[in-house]
């Protein structure tokens, strides 16, 4: 049991069916995550990102569904499971943690009652079982069990957010969905938060999927990056590898795009224009028309993604060699200050 | 106070501001900004950082005249905030210092076309202006923040939230400005387009020689900007000084907290920095002594019963903290 995947993706597609045609958000993305595996997704709004975990937790609502793939959890095909089948695996194999916890919290019921609900949508737990597990889950995260009778108003931003991630720990899932749960703290509460799931996933040995457009944050948490744009994954390896050498322009722009707050400082560019219109893609790849390194032929052939020593990555100037791994992203900007 | 040399632009003196909090009976009072002083010179950014809740956003709110001072005054070019009586007077003052807002997708109204914005500040104020004028004067504030003037006939929902976030820029440089009080003007758009927002930012600087006054919990981005750092504690100023100076030497256990806790992507993975798990005290009628012992590892029992103040610890460089006051090497709370 132990060497299959908790969660293998294949060949997914989401799209949106609109009026005007359908939009394909998540377009033909593969990948595996093995057991106690942290996979963290980036990629700018709009990217596919969020539509893509909506897609693995079987979440989707109109105008958005599943176009073709499978995602296979532990074994069994999620795709197409009726709700009452999804549920017997929702919070207690699989759980997930929303972007906003204000919003996915109910206001008018206490934590505790919350935490109540879950539990009993699985058996029939005892009273008393009941409060020493949500007891747990909330010492475990940090939180003073006192807090199981308050209500989400009265918990700061970073409380909130941490007693969804309690809620998540319920039943000890073999994996959790992370939607941006860092967006709305600022640094300080960010950093802690996210020391603290990497502390709670090396107790428990879940896997985590973890979706951010903050690529700083996991730099140091997760074991493998997939990035994403327009849909479709650009890149995907070792969190390591990728920062050390991002092979993919789009991936380099990214990382060039946060000052750092040691070393000299260096102006930077960011990625100048915006992502595509999903209805109205550019031909060749998708990044072409913002790609500092884009020649006639990226206008032409759609890349694949191929794997490049040890890398997934699309980009056919990378593939074909006619861009060296050694124009570095370290070297692109001088040292000098910022403009004066 | 300052470390700068350029000319002062404006002033705030023991600035307060409380808000009453609780029900009618209550006598509770949140303590928003609590005896704060410092001033921005001309042709400056100051960067103004610290955690939700700090008082930062109250600072910028109290500076534009939304909210009234509890105490304290703002000098602007010397002249007393307060004493602007007439409208004329004050209309003055909110166009020679106006504000850009957190969410570029609230603050451009949706139903009218971008222009109607920067037209209507331009009518408001600077009446001299005729038509055409006023046409040709919004053309050329949307090419100085980066945008096409034909961007100007577009809508709201027709721009991305940077294009947005220029929009706001470019109404406030409609109006001629001297200071812009940007409350957290990225922070809401991706970070592939942040940079070049922080960009424009410094080139109005060079070019127009206004002042900006940058809200923000991120010190990288302050750091990459800025040209002197103001870090917000519970109210109150921890540490201000010239940016290169303080993040590499801070001074304040706070501020050494919050630099500790800024992601690198390009430093080498280690084990987790050391974190701690308190948070900002909401300051509700507070008892004297430092708002920051309970976080500190370094406080001693006069942090407790002294509130410490700001102190020159080096030329321009100011820190609120006994232990720091004490021995500025000592200092290592967080690293």
């Amino acid at each position: 049991m132990s060497d299959v995947p908790v969660l293998e993706v294949s060949g997914l597609s989401v799209d949106y069916v609109l009026d005007r045609g359908n939009v394909r958000a998540v377009d033909d993305v593969s990948f595996t995550l093995n057991r106690g595996e942290f996979l963290g997704i980036v990629g700018e709004s709009g990217c596919g990102k969020s539509t893509l975990l909506f897609a693995v937790a079987q979440l989707l609502a109109p105008p958005a569904s599943v176009a073709s793939g499978s995602v296979t959890f532990e074994g069994t095909n999620l795709v197409g499971l009726t709700d009452s089948q999804l549920s017997a695996i929702r919070w207690r194999d699989m759980s997930v943690v929303m972007q906003s916890a204000m919003n996915a919290l109910n206001p008018v019921k206490s934590i505790g009652a919350q935490f109540k609900d879950v539990m009993k949508a699985h058996g029939k737990p005892a009273r008393d079982e009941i409060e020493a597990r949500s007891a747990e889950v909330l010492r475990m995260v940090g939180i003073d069990p006192v807090h199981l009778r308050s209500y989400p108003h009265q918990l700061s931003g970073g409380m909130r957010q941490r007693s969804m991630i309690a809620m998540a720990l319920l039943f000890t899932p073999d994996l959790v969905i992370m939607d941006e749960p860092t967006s709305a703290l600022d640094v300080v509460a960010q950093r802690s938060l996210m020391a603290q799931i990497k502390g709670l996933q090396l107790a428990f040995g879940f896997a985590v999927i973890f979706v951010t457009h903050d690529m700083s944050l996991i730099s140091h948490f997760s074991d493998r990056l997939m990035v994403m744009y327009a849909g479709q994954v650009d890149e995907l390896g070792a969190t390591r590898t990728v920062f050390d050498r991002p092979l993919h322009p789009y991936t380099q722009g990214l990382l060039e795009a946060f000052p750092s707050i040691r070393g000299p400082k260096v102006p930077l560019r960011g990625i100048p224009g915006n992502p595509p219109d999903m209805a109205r893609l550019p031909p060749g790849c998708r990044f072409g028309p913002r790609c500092p390194h884009a020649v006639d032929k990226c206008a032409q052939v759609a890349p694949e993604l191929v794997e490049l020593d040890e890398v997934m990555v699309r980009c056919v100037r990378r593939q074909d060699g006619s861009l060296p791994v050694s124009a570095d992203h370290k070297g692109a900007g001088q040292e000098g200050s910022l403009s004066r | 106070m300052t470390g700068s040399t350029s000319t002062e632009l404006l002033r705030a003196e023991h600035l307060t501001r409380h808000f009453k909090i609780g029900g009618v009976l209550s006598r509770l009072m949140l303590h928003a900004v609590d005896d704060v002083s410092f001033s921005i010179g001309e042709r400056e950014i100051v960067a103004l950082a610290g955690e939700s809740g700090s008082g930062k956003s109250t600072i910028a709110r109290v500076l534009a005249r939304i909210y009234k001072p509890t105490s304290g005054e703002i000098y602007f070019e010397g002249k007393p905030v307060s004493q602007l009586r007439s409208r004329s007077d004050r209309l003055r003052y909110s166009g020679l210092v106006p504000m850009v807002f957190q969410d570029p997708f609230g603050s451009v109204n949706p139903v009218f076309r971008v222009q109607h914005g920067v037209l209507r500040s331009l009518k408001l104020h600077r009446p001299s202006l005729s038509g055409p004028e006023r046409a040709a004067e919004a053309a050329r504030v949307f090419e100085a923040v980066g945008l096409s003037a034909d961007m100007l006939q577009r809508f709201p929902h027709e721009l991305s939230g940077g294009q947005r976030q220029r929009v706001g820029f470019a109404q406030a440089l409609a109006m001629r400005p001297k200071l812009i009080l940007a409350d957290e003007p990225v922070s809401m758009l991706d970070v592939s387009i942040r940079i070049g927002l922080l960009n424009l930012m410094a080139e109005l600087r060079d070019t127009t020689g206004v002042s900006v006054l940058y809200i923000t919990h991120d010190i990288a981005s302050a750091r990459y900007v800025a040209d002197r750092l103001i870090v917000m504690y519970a109210g109150q100023i921890a540490e201000t000084g010239p940016i290169d100076e303080v993040l590499a030497s801070p001074r304040h256990p706070y501020t050494q907290l919050l630099l500790s806790a800024v992601p690198d992507p390009r430093a080498p993975l280690s084990a987790a920095a050391k974190t701690d798990r308190g948070e900002p005290p909401k300051v509700i009628d507070p008892s004297p002594g430092c708002r920051f012992r309970y976080r500190c590892p370094l406080a001693i029992d006069t942090c407790a019963q002294v509130t410490p103040v700001l102190a020159e610890l080096r030329p321009g460089h100011d820190a609120a903290c006994h232990i720091a006051q004490a021995d500025a090497n000592q200092v290592r709370a967080f690293s």
